[in-house]
């Protein structure tokens, strides 16, 4: 809420600087986010009289101005119309800057010399109206500085209102606050009225027939008001309130909103149907025009105003086009009601309409204030507007407002803000809110909060008033004993683990957007039973791009590679530690945690010391080793059954620890790179964190040191390319009773120098035994068995006598 | 004569030669780069968040983590903000069906804390929430790190000396802190705390909108209505609940002015945490 100082100052004496008073509420908890100066700059701009206006020779529309500057006499080209001889008004002279940084210069405009320029309100930055040149006080003399001359010189501070806080949402409320905190008296605005002598009754009336929705409804009425332009200081204070001026009477409703913080609503009488107003909920169906000129669908939830016969305003939010003062009105109806908070917030809702009215009834306003604020705008009408105020106004208001009385334990309140404040300074500090505050033993004070301060139900809530009259600052700062945390969470050790291997491995880390669009399991070609279809999907998301919750982190790893690829970075390792979210039969999806890693372009890059590399199913598959081995998961099976959605058929593996499915790794599909705008050969590492979790050897166990030489035999194998590395470890292990050591596949080979579906492994075995040295027949006997195995199971030719190198 | 001599020179400077390979290695340019395993980097968001929880876990605070898709109940009814209530409209939600949403803050990790045991509680419990918004300043997606405590005599003034104990490690010793009343349906007293301007120290900036000081989180004493319904006795015990963008704390220490670079990861930005 903007509000402006020098407004403030009609209600409560401030002997504060502006920076001071916008501290002082921001450590009250109204937070000041900005404070402006206004008409800072307006000093050089003078009052001048116009002596003389005469027609440009040589312009229709312009006329030239001999003015009274005071000191001197000068002449202005001026275009505007609604100016004349004797008027009093705004001048900049040459050298002057006007609040948009435009600096006035002397010129020549059509031939005719302009010593300065006439000025309207919305130049000068004071309103926003450019009807003509602001037209001033007769009173002013010319020569005088119009800031000074006009007490123009104001600050505006912009408040942040928390939604509690409705009380503050206007310029009597924020005065009261002001005086709180400063022990200063508020004066209220003048509400002196002279009645005229017909009875109100005589010429309305007022049924409320859902007193739910409309706890109080009170109205006043005005006859022979004229309907016109308001002053310029009312328009003013409501343009720095960001209200726009309509026309005297309605610019004092919204005034007085912005006064008192009651909603008003004027009413052109003559257009109400029986002179009556009918407060009773819409029919489903039925629609109306609002004051916008929009047309709006109503349920039976809607609280209407009528008249008569017809609707004539939605209740809190919005009047009818129907009934809108006009210039043509005559006599005028206002209405200042209570409405139902929570009506008024879900009829704004399902309207799509909110207003400076309905934001503050859905707050709950001050039912109290009602009658006051009505008497208010009923004094400024008649001040501004002319006409006859009728005798008394109306006031439904069937179940008056009764007090809350709160008790204060005055220990309770010291425990929680850890304070020794005494029982009397909290009483002080509360009555100083308004508060009517009543002992009742040594320990407790009995509350009544004031009408306005609808936030305040319980003991908390007065807590954190004394605690806010006190200053946070003051309160002395205390340290909890620390309590030893007990648990170690499984998880985020396995995933601080993973991660630092992961950059150890040269991979960074990523954040992506958890929503994708649900076009990705289309792209990653899912199956239409796919877990990857199982959305979670949100109601109203930003864009359709961003409108699932991802079921996988593919997409948001190839979008990341692709935005880097448009920005020149082909060569790239990256990693997301993240959720998917599976629908299932639950009001909740599954969240499951996924580590995904990507690795594309160069696997080695070019060094001085090196050649580059392509990266390729190897690196990704070290990744995985690395990271398994680390968590001490051995005997994993690199499975090819089932094909992986988003993988290259040809080069994928899903990966099995004890039965229970804990990874893949895999090349990117060319379908898949081409939906995610990719060109590049990517290679992706999945690992589930779930089944992972039950399956990381937490504490590892020490095996004692072999104290026995070791003897190391190699075995060369052409074999069909079908058959896999695996099968032939498989074997050695198998054969080798306890004694092989390890076994290693140190040549790998396909190409020329073989036939086309073959391939030539090389394997390396360190034998050994942890009871006694082995001797060479003791080897050769398991070798050789190894070897005859190995040649039955795969057919393969064996190239013995070759233990290096190719084969060929 | 010449010849003979040119012939000794050469046996000469040869023997040095093979004397200076034989016992000095040959002049290696040490200039040249080192032979690097590629390094990889830690999100700047993944850092920050360890830091805060690492800092609450020195002062006794366990770690957990909760859903991020969550029922409206724990993302607001349990937190005391009933369907209709104005509080709500701070927050705009993203909404799964009528009763599920993307959670908007990390606070409902306070109920379901709290529904499982007894006091004393000590947890923080950083993750992902979400809100529809999206310019310099917001991604529709972000991280919170929430703070609670609760047990016998717990006061202000324990959240005030442990949020200090906090902002001093993280923002260093002699930042200054002040608190501010503010508002969170789910605290009572609700503090908004501010920290004194990193890049100006006080004087006034841009960053800082010309006041000195920077919101870095919003905490409170945990509000009775929230012990009311996870049935902890309102008399015995006490608490205080913090909630700090992780974001917003990254922003400052490392001089971010739009935070939507978190989520874009370019590997040149990656590369400099």
């Amino acid at each position: 809420m903007r509000v402006s100082l020098n407004w403030l100052k009609e209600f409560v004496d401030i002997d504060q600087t502006p920076a001071e008073v916008a501290e002082l509420l921001t450590m009250a908890g109204l937070e000041v986010e900005g404070l402006e100066h206004k008409a800072q700059n307006l000093n050089d701009i003078r009052v001048a009289r116009i002596l003389d206006i005469k027609p440009h020779p040589r312009a229709d529309r312009l006329s030239i101005c001999h003015l009274d500057a005071g000191k001197k006499e000068v002449s202005v080209v001026c275009g505007a119309t609604n100016i004349s001889k004797e008027h009093i008004v705004p001048l900049a002279l040459p050298g002057t800057s006007l609040p948009d940084g435009t600096l006035i210069k002397e010129g020549r405009i059509r031939g005719e010399i302009s010593h300065g320029m006439l000025l309207a309100e919305d130049e000068m930055g004071l309103t926003d109206d450019h009807t003509g040149i602001m037209i001033l006080s007769n009173e002013l003399r010319p020569g005088q500085s119009l800031s000074d001359a006009m007490d123009l010189e104001d600050w505006i501070l912009d408040v942040a209102l928390t939604p509690n806080r409705i009380d503050c949402a206007s310029v009597v409320g924020i005065a009261r606050e002001i005086g709180a905190f400063t022990n200063k008296k508020i004066r209220m605005p003048e509400i002196h009225i002279e009645e005229g002598n017909t009875p109100i009754e005589d010429l309305a009336s007022v049924t409320v027939l859902d007193s739910h929705g409309c706890p109080r409804y009170a109205a006043g009425l005005v006859d022979q008001a004229k309907i016109g332009y308001s002053p310029f200081w009312m328009r003013y204070r409501l343009h720095v309130s960001g209200i726009r001026a309509i026309n005297n009477v309605v610019d004092i409703t919204n005034y007085v909103l912005m006064e008192l913080g009651q909603p008003l609503h004027a009413f052109d009488y003559h257009r109400l149907a029986d002179g009556r107003i009918v407060v009773k909920r819409a029919e489903n169906g039925q629609t109306f025009t609002t004051l916008d000129g929009q047309t709006r669908d109503l349920d039976d939830q809607t609280l209407m105003i009528c008249d008569g016969q017809r609707e004539v305003a939605i209740a809190g939010i919005m009047g009818g086009l129907n009934s809108e003062i006009t210039l043509n009105s005559v006599t005028v109806l206002v209405e200042s009601a209570y409405f139902d908070p929570i009506m008024i917030s879900r009829s704004s809702k399902r309207l799509s309409l909110s207003t400076e009215a309905s934001y503050r009834f859905e707050r709950g306003i001050d039912i109290q204030g009602a009658d006051f604020a009505l008497k208010r705008s009923l004094m400024l009408i008649a001040q501004l507007a002319g006409g006859n105020i009728a005798k008394g106004i109306i006031d439904c208001y069937p179940e008056p407002w009764s007090p809350a009385r709160i008790r204060l334990r005055a220990d309770r309140a010291n425990e929680i803000l850890g304070t020794t404040i005494d029982i009397k300074q909290m009483a002080d500090h509360l009555s100083s809110l308004n508060m009517a505050v009543r002992a009742v033993d040594q320990n407790r004070i009995e509350v009544c909060p004031p009408p306005f301060r609808v936030d305040i139900t319980r003991e908390a809530d007065l807590i954190e008033e004394v605690a806010r009259l006190i200053g946070y600052n003051n309160i002395p700062v205390t340290l909890p004993a620390i309590r030893p945390t007990e648990e170690d969470y499984t998880e985020f050790v396995l995933r601080d683990r993973i991660k630092a291997m992961m950059v150890g491995m040269g991979f960074s880390e990523i954040i992506t957007y958890c929503f994708i669009s649900p076009r990705s399991a289309d792209i990653l070609g899912a199956g239409e039973k796919s877990h990857l279809r199982s959305f979670v999907r949100l109601l109203n998301p930003l864009s359709q791009d961003q409108s699932v919750m991802r079921t996988s982190l593919i997409p948001g790893l190839l979008s990341t590679v692709r935005l880097n690829s448009l920005r020149d970075q082909d060569d790239i390792r990256v990693f997301e530690w993240g959720k998917v979210y599976i629908k299932g039969d639950g009001e909740l999806p599954q969240e499951r945690q996924v580590l995904a890693a990507l690795i594309t372009g160069l696997g080695s890059r070019q060094e001085w010391y090196q050649e580059p590399r392509e990266a390729d199913f190897f690196d990704i598959k070290g990744v995985a080793e690395n990271i398994l081995e680390e968590l001490g998961i051995d005997k994993t099976e690199y499975n090819r059954n089932r094909p992986k959605e988003g993988f290259d058929p040809n080069e994928y593996a899903r990966i099995f620890y004890s039965g229970s499915e804990i990874g893949a790794i895999g090349k990117v599909s060319k379908d898949v790179l081409k939906g995610y705008g990719v060109e590049k050969n990517a290679h992706i590492l999945e690992l589930y964190i779930e089944p992972l979790l039950s399956s990381v050897v937490w504490v590892k166990k020490f095996t004692p040191l072999a104290k026995y030489p070791s003897v190391r035999r190699d075995i060369s194998i052409i074999v069909n390319s079908s058959i896999e590395s695996a099968m032939i470890l498989s074997i050695v292990k198998e054969m080798g009773n306890d004694l092989v050591e390890s076994v290693d596949i140190f040549d790998a080979y396909q190409g020329k120098q073989i036939a086309h579906q073959e391939k030539a492994l090389a394997v390396r075995i360190s034998y050994r035994s942890d009871k006694r040295t082995l001797t060479d027949d003791e080897v050769n006997n398991i070798h050789e068995g190894i070897i005859e195995e190995i040649h039955r199971q795969t057919r393969g030719r064996l190239r013995e006598g070759r233990k290096n190198g190719h084969p060929g | 004569m010449k010849e003979e001599l040119r012939r000794e020179f050469q046996a000469a400077t040869d023997s040095l030669t093979a004397k200076a390979i034989e016992g000095v290695s040959a002049l290696v340019d040490v200039t040249l780069p080192g032979r690097r395993a590629p390094r990889g980097h830690l999100h700047p968001i993944t850092q920050i968040a360890e830091e805060i929880c690492t800092i609450f876990s020195t002062l006794g605070f366990r770690v957990v983590e909760g859903p991020e898709v969550e029922l409206d109940y724990y993302n607001f009814e349990a937190l005391n903000m009933p369907k209709d209530h104005p509080a709500r409209d701070i927050q705009d939600t993203f909404y799964i069906s009528d009763n599920v949403v993307l959670r908007t803050h990390t606070s409902p990790m306070q109920i379901r804390v709290m529904e499982k045991q007894l006091p004393p509680v000590s947890v923080v419990a950083p993750g992902k929430v979400y809100r529809p918004d999206s310019d310099i300043s917001h991604t529709p997606m972000f991280h919170q790190v929430e703070g609670l405590l609760v047990d016998k005599g717990v006061s202000f003034g324990d959240l005030k000396g442990t949020l200090t104990t906090f902002a001093h490690q993280m923002f260093g010793r002699d930042t200054k802190l002040r608190f501010r009343p503010g508002f969170f349906p789910f605290t009572e007293p609700s503090a908004e705390v501010d920290i004194q301007c990193v890049i100006c120290k006080g004087d006034g900036c841009r960053t800082c909108s010309y006041t000195g000081w920077l919101e870095i989180l919003g905490s409170g004493m945990v509000d009775p209505e929230v012990f009311k319904v996870v049935g902890y006795d309102l008399e015995s015990i006490s608490g205080f609940a913090f909630g700090i963008g992780v974001e917003r704390i990254a922003m400052l220490k490392f001089g971010l002015d739009d935070i939507r670079v978190f989520f874009e990861n370019d590997i040149r930005f990656l590369r400099q945490f």
